[in-house]
């Protein structure tokens, strides 16, 4: 221990701001935190473990598992590695509703992210505003899907159900009202003084940390990073006319309002989704998984989630490896944006703000 | 029954506080519990505070398929817990692990090995509707007239 560290303080791992088990070790001068650490391996499951050597019917529903907030995201990348694998082709139709599916759990997320960094700093009303929104978002999740957080919407080949003209009329009005709640509590998150004071130049992380850092998704975004969205490399956004938006300042209160940002992009996408649901009515395509091996990549909420999957010829996983974005984005956190902290209040809402998910992360 | 007693169930019945402890789940029970928050089920209308402190809490919310590291850390938190205290398992995963119930994985459900369990919520995960009903239906059963069942 250096000389000008005064106290070592343990947060965690049951906090009152942390939603799961997690510890932050944080070396104190004073008031000031000098650097932290963190202390993983409360919840580690062993779910690659479990799926080595099941067929992929088996493994589909491990692999949603894997995180509860963004189910869609890890349902959505293990079948698309999957379909790589075996060379099975996607009717359009299907490819939009799984774009429309996996942007209203991106909205779920964002939302949730956000209203766990406004109950951080202790802005509970607009936590609870945002937590509402969030409800007519899983609402119309499911109704399209028929549930609310493990969904295993999307199979090889295609989607599991259709949308009907009714769900899409709902669908379409919800999100005229979510768009119009969700201005009036950005003005508030922008404008708001107090709340400015305890995110602006709070945890910042520069281009070039986030870079050394391999920080992904809203967080690197948030530090001037608008290539690292991996949206721009699936063929469905491509074709909706896809573009990252990026933020330079690298603080808190960036990394939140990337996020608000993000909601009304999803917005828009999944509207654009719903316009061209006609170029076709088949949901299904057929098809078998075989023998193979791929590295698959997606952007979770989170960031970048990779699958690396091995099958043999009756599609049973031989070997599965998946790196989830929480992992960066954690040392990210305690590493670069942690250091030098003003207070302890500022430990817990930086972390925050940085969306960890420790399930993602342990697995 | 004496009139401390009726006083304390009067403050009892409208002020439930809840502490959660996720030992090892997929997050999905977890945001389902903060759901209960929401405007919408408006948890606190019933006089139930969620403050996950719990030293200060009536009921514990165990949520997840118990990994080993919480084998001994769950009981301190349980002796933590002042009297009267009930525990909750919330989801499929504390009552038998759910899908993660499999060889080579690294858990050991069930969680009522360990602590006592007083009611379990299967679902994976249950609605929040389901949540609030659980601890609406035990809390006053358990908390009613504590002192007096605790001396007979």
């Amino acid at each position: 221990m250096k000389k000008n560290v005064d106290v070592s303080i343990p947060l965690g791992p049951v906090h009152p701001c942390w939603k799961e088990p997690v510890r932050l070790k944080c070396e104190t001068s004073g008031e000031r935190v000098l650097r932290t650490e963190v202390e993983l391996g409360y919840m580690k499951k062993g779910i690659e473990r479990i799926m080595r050597g099941r067929p992929w019917q088996e493994v589909m529903f491990l692999a949603e598992r894997v995180c509860g907030i963004c189910s869609v995201v890890h349902n959505m990348v293990f079948i698309e590695a999957m379909e790589g694998i075996s060379g099975i082709a996607v009717p359009p139709r299907a490819a939009y509703l799984r774009v429309i599916v996996n942007e209203l759990d991106r909205v779920a997320s964002h939302i949730l992210a956000n209203f766990s960094y406004c109950y951080t700093i202790e802005h509970e009303t607009l936590g609870m505003y945002l937590l509402n929104v969030r409800e007519t978002v899983l609402d119309n999740l499911e109704r399209i899907t028929g549930s609310r957080i493990n969904t295993a919407y999307m199979i090889p080949g295609g989607v599991r159900f259709d949308l009907t003209e009714a769900d899409k009329a709902a669908l379409l009005a919800d999100l005229v009202k979510v768009e119009a709640d969700m201005h009036r509590y950005v003005r508030m998150f922008e404008t708001g003084p107090l709340i400015a004071l305890r995110s602006k130049g709070i945890g910042i992380m520069s281009r070039e940390r986030a870079i050394e850092a391999h920080a992904v998704g809203p967080t690197a975004r948030a530090s001037g990073l608008p290539e690292s969205d991996l949206r721009l490399c699936h063929p469905t956004y491509q074709k909706l006319g896809f573009t990252p938006i990026s933020r330079t300042e690298g603080d808190n209160f960036a990394r939140i309002m990337i996020r608000f940002q993000e909601v009304f992009q999803s917005i828009d996408l999944i509207r654009k989704c719903v316009d061209r649901l006609g170029e076709g009515d088949s949901i299904r395509g057929g098809g078998f998984c075989g023998a193979g091996e791929i590295t698959y990549r997606g952007e979770a909420p989170r960031g970048e989630l990779t699958y690396y999957i091995k099958s043999d010829e009756y599609g049973r996983i031989l070997d599965i490896a998946i790196r989830t974005p929480s992992i960066m984005n954690i040392e990210a956190c305690a590493h670069y944006m942690i250091t030098d902290a003003t207070s302890v209040a500022d430990v817990t809402s930086t972390f925050i703000s940085s969306d960890p998910c420790i399930a993602c992360n342990e697995r | 029954m004496s009139i401390l007693q009726k006083i304390k169930n009067t403050v009892r019945s409208r002020s439930i506080h809840v502490a959660y402890v996720d030992v090892g789940s997929c997050n999905g029970c977890d945001i389902e519990v903060l759901a209960c928050l929401a405007p919408r089920y408006d948890i606190e209308q019933y006089g139930i505070y969620v403050h996950n402190n719990p030293r200060e809490a009536d009921v514990l919310l165990v949520i997840g398929s118990m990994t080993p590291q919480w084998v001994d850390k769950l009981q301190d938190i349980w002796e933590k817990i002042p009297e009267p205290k009930v525990a909750i398992a919330i989801g499929n995963c504390p009552i038998s692990g759910c899908v993660f119930n499999r060889w080579h994985s690294y858990i050991e459900p069930p969680v009522a090995k360990y602590i006592p369990i007083a009611a379990q919520v299967p679902g994976c995960p249950p609605r929040p509707t389901e949540i609030l009903n659980a601890i609406l239906a035990l809390a006053p059963t358990l908390f009613n007239d504590y002192e007096e069942k605790k001396q007979k």
